[in-house]
């Protein structure tokens, strides 16, 4: 037995009720059951088990976003170095010193220096949001005397992941509170919240502070340089817009283009939903629901594209690589906690997402993207979705037997 | 016969571990010093003892009679003497007590008089009295009196042989069938004839080739439409519903039976005791027991009912770091919390456990709604949706999402992420819902009895009433004839007196304001103090002011116990006493 097991026995006495730590117990536990498997025995069946379990679950969507990640930072730090060397300007903050004093430089043609200055964009956000919303997880852990969740890593990531790289880090912290707070703690945390935490916290920041993610100044971490994304652009110029901006589909594809951090690269994605649907961890029938949704509907819209709604005219193979539609896909909409339970639902779920999202995108001048409140309002609706397909299968298996 | 097989939704797939036990061949448990055999066999009735302390008894006789609709009789496993009638721990989760005869053998295992009956030429009637005193029941766990499943010999169309035998580690149904597929089916034929049934299946999963072939063999022996069919290995598919939908591809729907769809199930082992029973008379008194897990021989053993599971481990050679002994399988048994208990018609098997075979649980996490407990389910059911009702105790819910067709097959638990011991929950609200009926079914009993005294207070009053009457009559009579002797009080009801009520009411406030006239004197009324009383009280008031501590002050009191005097006259005690 190992010292640390020793010394975590001879303070447990003091975490149980009456001891003088007992307000702590979820801490204690927390650092117990992650450094050791508990000695518990079944008594009761099953006592053999599968071995699926949620935190291999949760750490498995992680490593999924891995691509997205690495792409995240040489994006973030590609669009950034080109936009100095666009402006002839150095970078004047922390970051900029760090990268002169090591020599890094801001040479856009440097895969290096690009992964380096994306790293110092995407790491003060990340941290700021492990430890925003890992307070407020461990505040409710110890009222409520449960365990801290793993669910909280997936979710302070995919909040990462979705914000623009200069966002302020105090706004940073407050979305993620309010995510953690009013997105999932109130409703009893974690399995309880019927909304995605990550992306409503997110909405939060998008209502509260419009400029800070939306717009064409914030997509590159460069003060003084506006560049939309294709989306805003296709709102204004349709397809035609983008092409005059130069971008190609597989630029698009591949992720080369403004945005936020992680959903630029719809080819990182895919490579993450071929690990999540590998490993069974995220649910086909989402992903499939989302893409007929956004096929369907997208070309319902190009038969009826006009002139003042230039968004109409999207082909469906540019709906997926601009945006956040492709990570919302793979990432979001499969959270299962607010997704749709049943198999039929997830379809319904998906496609419900897919078609509001293209329908947002092309009707509703005000949002370019729509991802984001289409699968908020698909949560609200995967109750409801479930309730109908349990409800039609009892009908359809009663008609089954009424002949017998 | 049967060409296509059908899927049951949901099943899982855990690690067999069939191999452990599989090849070693059924050998009968030496006798243990002593046998438990409980009266109470399974959780609907219990046998009336009919064996006294210190009688010796055969094997084969009956030590237990039937009693109630769901009763089967009760066996000595050997000869021997009776010890004791008493409480013994069972094998149950909780290790309840319950009626238990404890036989000493003496070792010559002398028969009773064994009589066959010929089912054919007795009456049907006859023939299921005859399971009945022989004691046969479900022997796959159950334990449900095999009798009441013949029915009333009509309707059945098919007769299913469970052979599915799908938890993992038992092997004991698979021994059976290889070794004892004649008197298998041999036994199967008697319960085709008894419930009338048009032809017999069995179902075998596919993962015992050799008790497939043993069976198949066997069947060609037999005059009526049997077919042995290989199902895929799936648990749980020797569940009687999952079986059932398998072989035919009727689901049997919410609050059915399978014998109302025309098809009725017995476990392999049922069989075989039925075909012991009327064909040689041996009532049901032992069953074959895998014992396996984390032991050094693991085997399969015919034991008597009522060895007690201490008396058997030895036989195996449990290694040194078991820490627990699971009765039945993996997925539905239970840890048992004494090894006294005895080993009862539906055991089926005693694995030892150790940390290394079944790993400790982890740590329940929050359910995320990941649906896989929907998928794995084998009843249909919303897994999930039980379970946040069970937890918040909202039994009536739990029962709308039809909680009472959950089989406990653990199927939701064994793959469910988050650990959460589901099927825990639900036996918990099950007993809950039982309790609130049990408590409901009290109170009815309470409501009836309170409703019947009303009705008895209300009739009681209405014959007092009828009694007045009848007095009041009488009373008026003689009022009518004593009127002219009264005086003025008696005279004012005598005008009224066509009413014998207020005749009645009228004298007796007579009577009483003349009582009152006599005591009034004797009552000091406080207002009217004549001045010798008043100035008594003011006198007693100044000596009890002037000394609290005064003792004689009681005794000084007037004795003539005027109200108002006796008042100090208690304070004052009170103040002595403080």
């Amino acid at each position: 037995m190992s010292g640390i097991r020793r010394y975590l026995d001879s303070i447990e006495p003091q975490f149980h009720k009456g001891g003088r730590f007992e307000k702590y117990y979820a801490v204690y536990e927390m650092v117990d059951t992650f450094l050791y498997s508990p000695p518990n025995t079944t008594r009761t069946a099953p006592h053999v088990r599968d071995g699926i379990d949620l935190k291999r679950m949760m750490s498995y969507v992680v490593v999924a976003l891995i691509p997205c990640i690495l792409w995240s930072w040489f994006n973030s730090g590609y669009q950034a170095n080109l936009a100095l060397s666009e402006l002839g300007v150095a970078r004047e903050d922390w970051r900029g010193a760090l990268l002169s004093v090591l020599g890094i430089g801001f040479n856009p043609g440097n895969f290096f220096a690009n992964m380096v200055h994306g790293f110092l964009l995407f790491l003060p956000i990340y941290l700021v949001t492990l430890i925003a919303g890992g307070l407020w997880e461990v505040i409710f852990a110890t009222v409520r005397n449960h365990e801290v969740n793993e669910g909280f890593l997936v979710t302070s990531m995919l909040f990462t992941l979705t914000l623009p790289p200069e966002m302020p880090l105090w706004m940073v912290a407050l979305g993620i509170s309010f995510g953690v707070v009013i997105g999932k703690e109130v409703f009893g945390g974690t399995g309880k919240n019927f909304l995605n935490p990550a992306l409503t916290g997110r909405a939060f920041l998008y209502f509260a502070y419009p400029a800070e993610i939306s717009g064409d100044q914030v997509w590159i971490a460069v003060d003084g340089i506006s560049h939309a994304t294709p989306l805003g652009l296709g709102e204004v110029g349709g397809m035609a817009g983008i092409a005059e901006s130069g971008l190609t589909w597989w630029q698009a594809f591949f992720g080369l283009m403004p945005g936020s951090l992680g959903e630029t690269s719809t080819f990182a994605i895919m490579l993450g939903a071929a690990f999540l649907l590998y490993t069974r961890i995220a649910s086909w029938r989402i992903m499939l629901g989302v893409v007929l949704g956004v096929l369907g509907t997208s070309l319902l819209f190009n038969m009826l594209a006009s002139d003042t709604r230039p968004m109409m005219a999207m082909p469906f193979h540019w709906h997926f690589v601009v945006g956040g539609l492709a990570f919302g896909t793979v990432f979001m909409a499969t959270d299962p906690v607010s997704a749709s339970m049943t198999n039929a639902g997830r379809l319904v779920f998906g496609i419900l997402i897919g078609f509001m999202t293209v329908l947002i995108r092309c009707i509703n001048p005000a949002f370019p993207e729509g991802i984001m409140l289409a699968i908020l309002f698909s949560n609200l609706f995967a109750p409801l979705i479930d309730h109908v397909v349990i409800q039609l299968n009892i009908r359809r298996r009663e008609r089954r037997h009424v002949s017998v | 016969m049967i060409t296509k097989l059908f899927n049951f939704h949901g099943g899982v797939k855990p690690d067999p571990h069939k191999a452990e036990s599989a090849d070693a061949p059924i050998r009968p448990a030496p006798l243990p010093p002593m046998l438990v055999v409980p009266l109470r066999q399974n959780a609907r009735s219990q046998a009336h003892c009919i064996v006294e302390v210190g009688d010796k008894v055969l094997k084969g006789q009956r030590v237990g009679d039937a009693e109630g609709m769901l009763g089967t009789a009760v066996h000595a496993p050997t000869s021997g003497t009776v010890r004791e009638v008493t409480e013994h721990p069972m094998a149950h989760p909780s290790g309840l007590s319950t009626h238990c005869v404890l036989i000493e053998p003496d070792g010559r295992d002398e028969w009773v008089e064994r009589t066959p009956l010929d089912y054919l030429k007795a009456p049907r009637a006859h023939a299921l009295a005859f399971l009945r005193d022989a004691g046969i029941v479900g022997m796959g766990g159950a334990a449900f009196p095999s009798h009441i499943k013949l029915g009333k010999g009509s309707g059945i169309d098919t007769l299913i042989i469970n052979g599915g035998e799908c938890e993992p580690w038992i092997t004991c149904d698979d021994r059976l069938m290889r070794e004892r597929a004649e008197g298998i089916m041999a036994g199967a034929r008697i319960l085709f004839d008894l419930i009338g049934a048009k032809r017999v299946v069995v179902g075998i999963e596919d993962n015992k080739p050799e008790a497939i072939d043993a069976m198949r063999t066997a069947s060609a022996g037999l005059e009526v439409p049997a077919e042995v069919v290989a199902v895929p290995s799936l648990y749980p598919a020797g569940g009687e519903k999952q079986l059932i939908r398998v072989l035919t591809g009727i689901e049997i729907p919410h609050g059915k039976l399978g014998s109302e769809y025309g098809v009725q199930c017995f476990n392999v082992g049922t069989a075989l005791a039925v075909h012991r029973a009327i064909n040689f008379g041996e009532p049901l008194i032992s069953r074959i027991v895998t014992l396996t897990g984390n032991v050094a021989r693991p085997a399969n053993y015919e034991v008597l009912i009522g060895t007690p599971v201490e008396a058997l481990l030895p036989l195996a050679e449990p290694r040194p770091d078991t820490d627990r002994f699971i009765l039945g399988g993996p997925m539905m048994g239970f840890a048992l919390p004494d090894l006294r208990v005895p080993i009862l018609k539906g055991s089926n098997c005693v694995i030892a456990a150790s940390p290394a075979l079944f790993p400790s649980p982890q740590p329940e996490l929050p359910c995320i709604r990941c649906g896989a407990c929907a998928r794995a389910c084998p009843a249909d059911l919303q897994p999930f949706e039980l379970y946040w009702y069970a937890r918040s105790r909202n039994f009536g819910k739990a029962q709308e999402y039809n909680l009472f067709d959950c089989i406990e097959c653990g199927c939701c638990a064994f793959v469910c992420p988050s650990h959460i011991p589901l099927v825990d929950y639900y036996r918990f609200a099950k007993s809950e819902i039982w309790a609130r009926e049990r408590d409901l079914m009290a109170s009815d009993k309470a409501r009836e009895r309170f409703e019947f005294r009303n009705f008895r207070q209300e009739r009681e009053k209405e014959e007092k009433a009828a009694r007045l009457a009848a007095k009041a009559a009488e009373t008026k009579a003689k009022l009518a004839t004593r009127e002219p002797a009264e005086d003025n009080l008696a005279a004012v009801p005598s005008t009224e007196a066509e009413d014998p009520k207020k005749a009645l009411i009228a004298a007796a406030l007579a009577r009483a304001k003349a009582q009152k006239a006599v005591v009034a004197p004797r009552n000091i009324d406080i207002d009217t103090l004549s001045p010798e009383q008043q100035a008594e009280i003011e006198a007693i008031d100044a000596r009890r002011k002037s000394s609290a501590n005064a003792p004689e002050a009681p005794g000084k009191a007037p004795a003539d116990s005027s109200p108002p005097a006796q008042v100090p006259a208690t304070e004052s005690d009170e103040a002595t006493r403080q």
